[in-house]
């Protein structure tokens, strides 16, 4: 988590513009056409101005592919996604008329036409996220302190526990669909004890979206595995040792020295969980391909991808797609006010 | 003294009964939790070996695994090795590129002193604030409509030769590199692009094999925008084609299995070899979701 999660921090900055500043300061006390008394080798302020110059140039070039790719696939689109949600489109993508906010306003309901499809689709995401990520961080936790276990094939366990980040969300979703798919009687059990009406879990309205979070969990979990063990790891053993001497067993270490010292871990984890849940798309395309029984599983994602590639509405589409941004810059932002905090405080 | 003894040799007899005791109860919550979690890749495996059946169990019958569907699965879809063909020349396309765009770019940010650093490094931060669905429509729309790149390996490619993840991973580990090594090449009459072609790089080998192993992966499995940009059989990418293989052999369970399992080898494999990587990119690049 280290690498790139305090690029805003101030010890995060390159110290050579740290440096550059300083050289300026100096530049400006001194006697005009006089050597800085400070920078010795390149005694010339200007010999100094040109070599930044010449940098940027450089610089400019390193940096151009890039900025060109950032800016034809990332930026230009981004802005070109607003500005079509604020129209009706053709077929072809063209914008055919303005047509205000009307698209933002009938996702949220607000034109009073009454179609609650789409809050309820906001709904069933939230929905989603809160039986995935929460079972999800649990679970993960409780495998990460199972691999601090001191024994000697550990290393074993854990390439086994952090498997599923090397299986493709697709090819997970169609191995789970035949485990929820009634004819192979792996889940049959279940439907029965649950008295379902429908063959299968995912048939029916209220274990569809269940039957998928359970599935990404298992997807997920891989990844939150390395992240709580990672974090476990960076807790300095001789905290455990001095709470040995005084006495504490096993549930008191972990519930007064694990678990305070992996909260900003598990903060990070159940923010990044939470934006993966808004964007989760292809487990909902290929165990269910539709909305869903009575409109389960339509997710906003799922939503997105009706709008855009099945009815070609690129205006709508692009609404949806900007309520989205919002949710997940949202939570971007709370991700990034909360690593800084870790940064500074821990 | 010799009782003292005596105690102490029985205390150390029964707390290494008592640790071996827990060792082996360590062993057998990590054995079930294995199980569990290898769950659906032991059911593929017991459905793929099972043969062409409407109704298989949970286990095979060890005494007769039928592994033709293997070599079924090839057959009965002949893109199957085109397919997978597809996948490893975007993923090697796509690793490469981001190999080369993001460490000229995290260079300048991390070695270069050069006005207006701080913009650059913010548009770069700002790319990892966009999610993909927020570009996703214009994109297929340039990609489809305009450049008429459907069913090309420049339309799977060419969106993805950028990272922003990448760029902030190499220049964290170029900025723990002494600045002193720049001076010094750079006053020895070393230019800029050469430092960091021969001596930045070399020394940067574990920063670009995590982002290697890391770029190749999330290409390898991504599903949705190949989804959008291929229309022909041919031209689909692992992912895609196994939920395609799926429909079409919807009561074929072995082959949809074996087909599934054989896709999922050389990510599999990836995470043997390159775990390390793995983990240190993920860990790193958790950070864009």
């Amino acid at each position: 988590m280290s690498a790139v999660d305090q690029p805003e921090s101030k010890s995060a900055q390159p110290f050579d513009t740290v440096k550059s500043v300083n050289t300026d300061e100096v530049v400006t006390v001194s006697p005009p056409g006089q050597a800085a008394p400070l920078t010795e080798s390149y005694s010339n302020a200007s010999y100094i101005r040109r070599r930044r110059w010449q940098n940027f140039g450089w610089a400019l070039l390193y940096m151009a592919p890039a900025l060109f790719l950032f800016a034809a696939f990332v930026f230009w689109p981004f802005f070109q996604s607003i500005y079509l949600s604020f129209f009706i489109t053709d077929q072809a993508g063209q914008t055919v008329r303005f047509n205000d906010v009307q698209y933002y306003s009938r996702i949220l309901n607000l034109d009073g036409s009454g179609r609650t499809e789409y809050l309820q689709s906001i709904w069933v995401t939230v929905l989603f996220s809160l039986m995935v990520v929460p079972l999800g961080i649990v679970t993960s936790v409780a495998l990460a302190m199972l691999a601090t276990a001191k024994v000697k094939i550990i290393g074993v366990f854990r390439t086994i526990f952090t498997s599923s980040v090397a299986i493709s969300v697709a090819s997970a979703s169609v191995i789970w669909a035949l485990i929820y798919n009634p004819s192979i009687k792996a889940t049959t059990w279940l439907v029965d004890a649950l008295h379902l009406k429908t063959q299968g879990l995912l048939l029916d309205a209220s274990t569809a979206l269940p039957a998928v979070a359970f599935m990404t969990i298992w997807t997920a979990l891989g990844f939150n595995f390395i992240i709580t063990l990672s974090g476990i790891q960076a807790i300095p053993q001789d905290l455990y040792e001095s709470s040995k001497i005084d006495g504490a067993n096993g549930w008191n270490s972990f519930r007064y020295i694990t678990l305070p010292l992996l909260t900003p871990t598990l903060l990070f984890l159940f923010i990044i969980s939470t934006i993966s849940c808004f964007q989760a798309f292809t487990q909902f395309n290929v165990l269910i391909a539709n909305e869903g029984p009575n409109g389960s599983t339509n997710v906003m994602v799922f939503q997105l991808f009706t709008a855009f590639f099945k009815d070609t509405r690129y205006g709508f589409a692009s609404a949806i797609a900007v309520v989205l941004f919002m949710v997940v810059l949202v939570l971007t932002l709370v991700q990034y006010r909360l690593l800084d905090r870790k940064v500074h405080y821990q | 003294m010799s009782a003292g003894v005596r105690s102490n040799e029985v205390h150390s007899t029964t707390y290494n009964a008592l640790e071996t005791a827990r060792q082996i109860g360590l062993y057998i919550l990590l054995i079930i939790a294995s199980l569990i979690v290898l769950f659906p890749i032991f059911f593929s495996l017991s459905l793929a070996v099972q043969g062409n059946t409407v109704a298989p169990s949970l286990l095979p019958n060890f005494s007769k695994l039928d592994w033709s569907s293997f070599p079924q699965a090839f057959a009965q879809e002949p893109n199957l090795g085109r397919w997978i063909i597809n996948s490893f020349v975007v993923s090697i396309a796509v690793t490469v590129g981001q190999l080369v765009t993001s460490s000229l770019a995290a260079y300048a940010l991390a070695t270069l002193d050069f006005p207006g650093k701080n913009i650059f490094f913010l548009i770069f931060l700002a790319t990892l604030m966009i999610p993909w669905e927020a570009t996703v429509i214009p994109n297929y729309l340039t990609i489809a409509r305009d450049l008429h790149w459907k069913d090309s390996y420049q339309g799977l490619i060419v969106p993805f030769l950028a990272s922003g993840f990448g760029i902030f991973l190499l220049r964290q580990y170029f900025m723990t590199i002494p600045r002193d090594l720049y001076e010094a090449a750079i006053i020895d009459g070393c230019g800029r692009t050469r430092y960091l072609w021969s001596i930045l790089l070399p020394l940067s080998r574990p920063a670009l094999g995590t982002l290697a192993v890391y770029a190749f992966l999330n290409t390898y499995n991504q599903y949705y925008w190949p989804l959008l940009i291929t229309d022909s059989s041919e031209w689909r990418t692992t992912q895609v084609g196994i939920t395609a293989f799926r429909s079409t052999e919807a009561a074929v369970f072995n082959l949809q299995m074996a087909g599934t399992l054989i896709v999922m080898v050389p990510t599999l494999l990836l995470l043997i070899i390159g775990q390390r990587q793995l983990v240190r990119g993920l860990t790193a690049g958790a950070l864009k979701g």
